[in-house]
């Protein structure tokens, strides 16, 4: 049924895509993104109470291609991809966002819906590259930092043919080989340290809305859960975990001492990206669904904080965090979602980020415990660069430079954001429930085209 | 039925509060912010009702001859073995806390009503205020550690914000992020206590009243386990109660409004810290060397605190001072087990100096006032010391106490500065290496200027 749902997204989302691009103004490229990224949404939304309500199934598709039906999750975090799409295109600045970015931007969303919905590893490794490509494309054609373009081929162009490699390896049997690829790839891609040199400067000179497109639906996270997740072996998977935690709290750290907030964002994307890792490799239940209730929180949250930031930036031109030049006075409403934002993807009470890092913390505790305090560590880092950005942006000066408050369009499309953090984090049960069938050991497959164990 | 109509009673002490943040929040948002006397009518009513609600808990229990009641509130969120539970304990130590702190917030918000009259972030300071009352009535009443993290967060981020209310001037908001980097780093520890006493008992909740006054958090089987949570709780409550040697952010902290430094810093902020260790009595009573520890930062900040309180030269500076000598003194008590001398020594305190720091505004009028009717100079304060102090130690002390102890400077030259400039060596470090891949090969060069020499 997902299959079928993932179709109607390919036909709405592709034509659409090139009617954006060939937009005479970026700015009639954003209204017809936002609409086309809000029939998306509806698309998710349809499937989603579809599946709840366990509606006559739409598997025609599936039995037709012979293809696996995806879990049953898979309807609630396409519907989360759709929003983050909706926020990326609909806080995009016109100013740094041409007709072709808006076409990438919807071009990756799809790509990230795709990847939610496929099954096959051959088709993963196909759109895990695709993505890239698109991503790329886009920096290509960056006047400002044409240098980034190069940097990102350098790390992803490896990416993408290990993640090709090491799904031809699963595929062929050639289990350890294949791990040993896929980790790699999905490690560059998570920018998971020492591997994540091409992040800060990709998150610091890309449009914004191509950054939250190509990293918040972490395609790379989805990719470990499917092809990796129980298939490690002990000692591999704790090394993962460690990598993980190490990229949080060294991410964190980083984030402190930034004097640019889009850099300052990138080490804490990062350090939520290092979470993550470090849940989905431990063998506590509680643990991988805190690990993916935190993926969806980076996806929204961040989505929300980075739009946020990239809207400010439109309006101010230089977003240092050398010395506090703000005036919250006159930006209110961008104040209060920049901050809010902030928090909710760091674990601020009563949001989904606070009931996420819980579960992730309590869930590690046994197995990994040293690890786990430096989660917590971590998680302390990522609130002080949070209000420390704030404070730099916001605060500290009385003079008006001109500075327009949040639009109808932006208050609107970052209220949905925040209404979704808050009453998510509220009544967390669901979600939580959802997820608890997704944390259970995945099954073995008898073709290798899932992985099932090393030896 | 009583039962029950108490038991929503002491919902309704962190409710009513809660419910005045979103009736102040939901308008500021939408742009349509309450007049100055509607804002100021629903944050008093919300504290009034929680004080009703406080008194009505109080009377049922005299009347019943109980020493507490539970109200369970069901779980928030579970997954596998852990549990997020809402359950409220209302008892001989957090009631009579509760009903102070209802009682004086509510007077508070009445008290500034004149004095921020007109003030551009009035509607600002008023929902703080009473997302702040929310988050004390949360730690005071939680029945578990987790929740009492809960309103710990929150309490901290209000009074960072608060502390840089003036946010055009960048004093107050480097001393709002100073402050708020003191509870991370010392929050870390509640956390922490939390997730240690969840792997040692299996559980953070407050367990059956036994013996004691009030019931207290499940010790730890063993003396090990009882010491390192304790000495968590300890860390944990060190940044709130500005202790050493976490103690330089409170005199910094004075930049704020008068009615929230006083009931911040002179009241129920900075008392949250002893609250938690009164909770946590049984851990402490359970290890000699937490409570030795209790008694050893609570009698050294008491007496850095009196040295360094007598030279400063301004009333909030020098309140902030007194403030810190008495809670330190506080701290002395919990930690020898004088426990009804500690809570009698909260209120009181928090009363005196509450008032203190409201009349500071006013203090060469009150002095004129009280000078006129001795008829007299008022007489100077300190002399003992003076005499207790052996002469030749005086100038040397002064100049120490000066330098507050040397506590800031240590602190931001042997542990801060340090740690920015590796975070920053290690930041360059990186950016080199991402210059270093994106720089151009030079046959690359080469290739893009063929006849170079030929010109």
């Amino acid at each position: 049924m997902t299959t079928t749902f993932a179709a109607f997204q390919l036909l709405l989302l592709l034509p659409m895509s090139w009617v954006v691009g060939r937009s005479d103004s970026s700015r009639s490229a954003r209204v017809l993104a936002r609409r086309t990224m809000l029939a998306a949404g509806a698309i998710a939304l349809a499937q989603l109470v579809w599946n709840t309500f366990d509606f006559p199934s739409l598997g025609w598709l599936e039995q037709w291609l012979s293809i696996e039906a995806s879990p049953p999750w898979v309807p609630a975090f396409s519907l989360i991809s759709c929003l983050m799409g909706f926020t990326a295109v609909s806080l995009s600045p016109i100013r740094e966002t041409r007709p072709t970015t808006f076409r990438r931007i919807l071009l990756l969303i799809l790509v990230a819906l795709l990847f939610l919905s496929a099954r096959n590893p051959i088709a993963l490794a196909f759109l895990w590259s695709a993505s890239a490509v698109l991503t790329w494309l886009e920096l290509r054609d960056l006047r400002s930092a044409p240098k980034i373009a190069r940097l990102f081929a350098i790390y992803h162009l490896p990416s993408s043919v290990a993640f090709g490699l090491g799904v031809l390896f699963l595929t062929q049997g050639r289990i350890s080989a294949g791990l040993v690829l896929l980790l790699a790839a999905i490690a560059i891609r998570e920018a998971v340290i020492p591997l994540h040199s091409w992040f800060p400067p990709f998150v610091q000179f890309a449009p914004m809305g191509v950054v939250v497109a190509f990293f918040a639906p972490q395609l790379g996270v989805y990719a470990h859960m499917e092809l990796l997740r129980g298939a490690l072996p002990e000692h591999l998977a704790h090394a993962v975990a460690s990598f993980g935690a190490l990229t949080a709290v060294v991410a964190a750290a980083l984030g402190l001492a930034q004097t640019h907030a889009r850099r300052a964002l990138a080490f804490l994307v990062m350090s939520q990206t290092g979470l993550v890792a470090f849940g989905l490799d431990t063998s506590s239940a509680v643990a991988q669904i805190g690990a993916l209730l935190t993926w969806q929180v980076i996806g929204v949250a961040t989505a929300g904080f980075a739009m946020t930031l990239a809207s400010l930036e439109a309006r101010r031109g230089d977003v240092s965090l050398r010395r506090a030049a703000g005036s919250f006075t006159r930006t209110p409403r961008m104040a209060v979602a920049f901050l809010f934002m902030g928090f909710a993807s760091v674990g601020l009470p009563l949001t989904l980020g606070f009931v996420a890092e819980d579960l992730l913390v309590q869930g590690s505790v046994e197995e990994l415990p040293v690890l786990a305090f430096a989660l917590i560590l971590a998680t302390a880092l990522n609130g002080m660069s949070v209000m420390r950005a704030f404070f730099k942006l916001f605060s500290g000066s009385s003079e008006h430079i001109g500075e327009q408050d949040l639009t109808r369009r932006e208050a609107g499309t970052l209220t949905v954001v925040m209404a979704t953090l808050l009453l998510t984090g509220l009544f967390p049960g669901a979600a939580v429930r959802s997820l608890e069938r997704v944390a259970d050991p995945p099954h073995i497959r008898p073709d290798s085209a899932h992985v099932g164990s090393v030896d | 039925m009583t039962e029950i109509i108490v038991r929503w009673a002491v919902l309704g002490i962190v409710g009513f509060p809660a419910l005045a943040v979103l009736a102040l929040g939901l308008r500021a948002w939408l742009y349509h912010p309450w007049s100055e006397r509607t804002t100021v009518g629903i944050v008093a009513s919300g504290f009034v009702a929680a004080t009703v609600a406080c008194v009505v808990t109080i009377a049922w229990l005299l009347a019943a001859g109980l020493g507490e009641v539970r109200v369970p509130l069901g779980a928030w969120f579970s997954a596998g073995h852990y549990s997020f539970q809402w359950n409220l304990v209302a008892d001989r130590l957090s009631i009579p806390f509760a009903t102070f702190s209802t009682t004086l917030l509510g007077l508070v918000a009445a008290f500034s009503r004149r004095y921020l009259h007109r003030e551009p972030g009035f509607a600002r300071f008023y929902l703080l205020l009473a997302i702040f009352g929310a988050a004390v009535e949360f730690v005071v009443l939680a029945g578990s550690l987790d929740l009492a993290f809960l309103g710990w967060e929150l309490v901290g981020v209000t009074s960072a914000l608060l502390i840089a209310f003036f946010h055009q001037r960048p004093g107050p908001v480097e001393h709002g992020l100073r402050a708020f980097v003191t509870y991370r780093i010392c929050d870390v520890g509640l956390l922490a206590a939390g997730v240690a006493l969840h792997f040692l008992v299996g559980t953070s909740d407050v367990g059956p009243l036994v013996g004691g006054p009030w019931a207290g958090f499940v010790v730890p089987p063993t003396w090990a386990g009882a010491t390192v949570v304790g000495l968590l709780i300890l860390w944990a409550s060190m940044g709130k109660a500005a202790q050493l040697p976490f103690s330089g952010w409170l005199p910094r902290a004075m930049e704020g409004p008068t009615p929230s430094s006083a009931v911040f810093y002179g009241a129920l902020s900075i008392h949250l810290g002893p609250y938690l260790l009164l909770r946590a009595e049984s851990i402490l009573q359970s290890s000699w060397l937490a409570a030795g520890a209790v008694v050893a930062v609570g009698a050294l900040t008491a007496l850095h605190a009196t040295f360094v309180g007598r030279t400063q030269s301004d009333i909030k500076s020098a309140l902030a001072y007194a403030s810190m000598t008495q809670v330190g003194l506080i701290y002395v008590e919990i930690g020898l087990g004088f426990r009804y001398l500690a809570v009698a020594h909260i209120v009181g305190h928090a009363a005196i100096r509450t008032l203190q720091i409201l009349r500071s505004p006013s203090l060469l009028d009150d002095h004129h006032r009280l000078e006129m009717a001795m008829g007299r100079q008022l007489p100077r304060t300190g002399g003992h010391l003076e005499r207790l102090v052996p002469d030749a130690l005086q100038p040397w002390l002064y100049r120490v106490a000066l330098e507050r102890g040397g506590f800031d400077a240590f602190l931001k030259d042997w542990i801060v500065s340090p740690f920015l400039r590796l975070m920053g060596w290690i930041d360059r470090a990186d950016q080199a290496w991402v210059d270093y891949l994106s720089k151009p090969s030079v046959a690359r060069q080469r290739k893009k200027q063929p006849n170079e020499v030929l010109r």
